[in-house]
């Protein structure tokens, strides 16, 4: 009875140890199952799977033609793993700096810019401490010390076979890519340039900072099962995520045009000293940028080259007074309105002319002439007195219609808008200054801009600088933003400023350096004061602008000196040379034929010699006439004066009135 | 009494006797190794295919590798084609051989008809001669061919 007792009360204590065994190991399940499965799932996971990130490359640059400006070259960067380092085919903790040392002096001699003793600093510093979340302070093995960065693809490839044959081990070799610039000074101001940060490519400036998100590659993942030697269990499990390269950029810039602006402008900089220079080659019918190149200027492979003067882009982020290439789009506002035609008469005052209490010069004396004048000896008074006839609101739109005080719509960032005070904020002196480009401050893109509007007909374009982006077969084109209706009421008035600009490169015009010979070339000179600290001083712009041929122009260009020390401070002498040989051999790479014949140029420019020359003599003419009618005069009231004294009376002519004969003439 | 009857038949059979039991241990056996046989050759195909797509995928790594290095090449290939196009490297080989190289005339330019009434003015020369359909991506025409 006892014994059946007993064994009832073990039996008993076996089903209750069963029991909570059984409860137990049920919640255990319970919790690895349901309660923590997501984080024991992942946990599980993550020893058996492997996320790697793939990186597609940036996309590169390119002129129109498909030549490459800036491209993306194969590097590698040398790493070393200090914990693992060791030669041949042990690791001996006793040899250790010396093996360190072998191997910092074997990549000085292999490498650039590479120095044993750092190498040998980073190799030798085995373990590294790290502070935990709670602040405690641990001692870790160290598996990365950088080598060298960026070496090129030749070199790493050689240097890694010599790793191999030296058993050098606890050295890697990761790939990576560099932006490089093939032409190096070329186009660099424009092309802009990037900075690395932790394998991203950075956007300092440029078409690089504006175009950032388009060239910017997509990064991919894939997340795989891997084997236990760490390689891809291909029959497994897998996700991917597709990687994106970057677009191409392909710009409107022609390379071989490049090319000859930048020459023929280090040659002006030889000529003339200046501070700095830029010129401009734009295709008037569709905007595109065929050319820019400015000086200073920096090579973006070397960055020792870069400074803030050297940097700047001044095309489109300099705003200045732009000077007489102003007067064209206030003439031809005039003529278009019908305020004044070709031969309207305008006194330029000889050179002097109060207005609103100040006093406006030319710099060289100008009589009473007719307004096609006015523009080819660019009198500041002339313009301004056709100004003043068209009056404050007329002179506003005139410019506003050109683009003043508008971006240009360039995809090149930032733009500056220029400084053009709204109508309302004009004071009295502001409409005889805004039309001779004083008061106003607009970018060289701008001008550029408002010449292709005069040698188009009229229809504003915005400016291109990207021609298309492309990836593959996705192919954006960047479409030509170009206005319907011409700003020009009167189909004439395009020749009629066309032909006043054609005689600035004539004889008696202010850039007759200008002319190319078989060629009508329209252009207008501009000389800028400077202005230093709200003053004008002596320091000047010197500026030609232009359109060839004149009457089917394939091109406007805008030459620019900022203040020559050289030779002549004026537009036509400084920028004018430079722009006729840029210009010539422009037409040469584009194949345009000559419009005349050598000898019908040269008859022309004999005529137009001709011309100025029997002007001079009729002004001359007219100088003697009026100097001997001041003496008549004098001498007449110095006999009056006599007759009064002696009390005889002496019957004076009446003197001719100087205006009627000028107009006679 | 038919075959089937007597055959059933368990005194005629020699029931209750080993003899009678072999063949149905036997068919057993049979059907057993049968279904291990399929099993094995089952599992073994798919090791073996497992064993072949690993080593494809090898192969094909090997072969991307192989790829990637001579995409690396072309680039590098690239970037020396377009060092060696550079304006000042021709400038420099043309005052290095003192070349007498001056630019064409254009009077013996002649441009060629490419297609019924069109003449091929090249685009890189300032004419305009894309095809840009901006909505449904683009096609460019070919730089014009010069006589």
């Amino acid at each position: 009875m006892t014994l059946f007792r007993s064994m009832a009360i073990r039996m008993a204590l076996v089903y209750i140890l069963l029991i909570f065994g059984f409860g137990y190991v049920s919640s255990v399940l319970y919790s690895v199952q349901i309660s923590r499965h997501d984080e024991l799932f992942e946990k599980a996971q993550n020893t058996y799977t492997t996320r790697i990130e793939t990186h597609g490359t940036r996309g590169e640059i390119f002129d129109f033609g498909g030549s490459l400006l800036v491209g993306n070259i194969p590097t590698m960067d040398i790493i070393g793993d200090p914990a693992n380092i060791y030669i041949l085919n042990k690791k001996d903790d006793a040899k250790t700096e010396t093996e360190c040392r072998l191997i910092a002096d074997f990549f000085e001699k292999e490498c650039e810019n590479v120095k044993s003793d750092e190498i040998f600093r980073r190799l030798s510093r085995r373990t590294v401490t790290t502070t935990t979340a709670d602040g405690e302070k641990k001692e870790q093995d160290c598996h990365y010390a950088v080598i060298a960065t960026g070496v090129e693809y030749k070199t790493a490839k050689m240097l890694k076979e010599k790793v191999k044959e030296l058993s050098f081990h606890g050295i890697s070799f990761t790939s990576s890519y560099r932006r490089k610039y093939p032409k190096d000074a070329m186009l660099a101001n424009i092309l802009g340039l990037t900075n690395v940060s932790y394998d991203t490519f950075v956007p300092i400036q440029g078409i690089e900072r504006s175009l950032n998100d388009a060239m910017t590659a997509t990064s991919g993942s894939m997340v795989y099962e891997r084997a236990r030697n760490g390689s891809h269990v291909t029959f497994a499990n897998s996700k991917s995520e597709p990687t994106l390269d970057g677009y191409d950029i392909f710009l409107t810039i022609r390379e071989p045009l490049q090319a000859i602006v930048e020459e023929e402008l280090d040659l002006m900089c030889e000529r003339v000293k200046p501070h700095a220079a830029w010129a401009v080659l734009v295709d008037p019918s569709t905007g595109d940028i065929l050319a820019a190149a400015q000086r200073p200027t920096f090579n973006p492979n070397d960055r020792s080259t870069m400074t803030a003067e050297s940097s700047a882009n001044r095309l489109s982020e300099l705003a200045l007074e732009p000077g007489s290439i102003m007067k064209p789009f206030v003439i031809s506002y005039a003529l278009d309105k019908g305020f004044v035609t070709p031969n309207s008469i305008v006194d330029c005052e000889q050179g002097v002319w109060k207005y609103a209490g100040r006093l406006l010069h030319d710099t060289h004396n100008v009589g009473k002439v007719p307004v096609t004048e006015v523009i080819k000896q660019s009198s500041n008074i002339g313009t301004a007195k056709v100004s003043v006839m068209m009056g404050a609101k007329n002179l506003d739109t005139a410019l506003r219609s050109f683009g003043f005080g508008q971006k240009t719509g360039i995809q090149l960032k930032p733009e500056t808008s220029g400084i053009f005070r709204p109508l309302e904020k004009w004071d009295s002196l502001s409409v005889s200054r805004f039309c001779i480009g004083q008061g106003i401050a607009v970018s060289p893109l701008q001008l550029a801009r408002a010449y292709c509007m005069i040698a188009n007909g009229g229809y504003k374009v915005n400016l291109r600088l990207v021609d298309r982006i492309e990836r593959g077969d996705d192919v954006r084109v960047m479409p030509v933003v170009k206005e319907q209706k011409s700003i020009f009421a009167n189909p004439t008035t395009k020749k009629m400023i066309t032909d006043m600009m054609i005689g600035v490169t004539e004889a008696g015009g202010t850039c007759t350096e200008a002319a190319i010979e078989g060629f009508h070339v329209a252009g207008k000179t501009g000389t800028a004061q400077k202005v230093i600290n709200g003053a004008y001083s002596n320091r000047y712009y010197a500026s030609f602008v232009g359109f060839v041929p004149a009457e089917d122009p394939k091109f406007v260009l805008l030459v620019t000196c900022d203040d020559p020390t050289l030779g002549s401070r004026y537009g036509g002498s400084a920028s004018g040379p430079t722009f006729k040989a840029i210009a010539e051999r422009t037409l040469k790479y584009m194949h345009v034929q000559p419009q005349l014949s050598r000898e019908e140029w040269l008859a022309e420019r004999s005529a137009a010699q001709k011309a100025l020359h029997e002007r001079k003599v009729r002004e001359d003419a007219l100088v003697q006439a009026r100097r001997e009618e001041r003496d008549r005069q004098l001498k007449a009231q110095k006999a009056k004066e006599t007759a009064k004294k002696s009390g005889t009376t002496v019957a004076s002519r009446p003197a001719s009135n100087s205006k009627t004969s000028t107009i006679r003439r | 009494m038919n075959q089937f009857t007597k055959k059933t038949n368990p005194s005629e059979d020699g029931a209750g006797t080993g003899r009678t039991q072999t063949p149905w241990v036997a068919g057993l056996i049979f059907k057993m190794a049968l279904i291990m046989s399929i099993i094995f050759t089952a599992f073994y195909a798919r090791v073996h295919l497992n064993d072949k797509t690993e080593q494809l995928a090898r192969e094909a790594n090997e072969i991307r590798k192989q790829i990637e290095e001579k995409q690396k090449e072309i680039k590098m290939k690239e970037f020396e084609l377009a060092q060696l196009k550079s304006w000042d490297n021709i400038n420099a080989k043309i005052r290095q051989h003192k070349l007498a190289l001056h630019a064409v005339n254009p009077s013996q330019v002649r441009y060629m008809k490419r297609f019924e009434g069109q003449t091929a003015a090249p685009s890189v020369y300032g004419g305009d001669t894309r095809v840009a359909d901006t909505a449904a991506g683009s096609k460019q025409t070919s730089a014009g061919e010069i006589q």
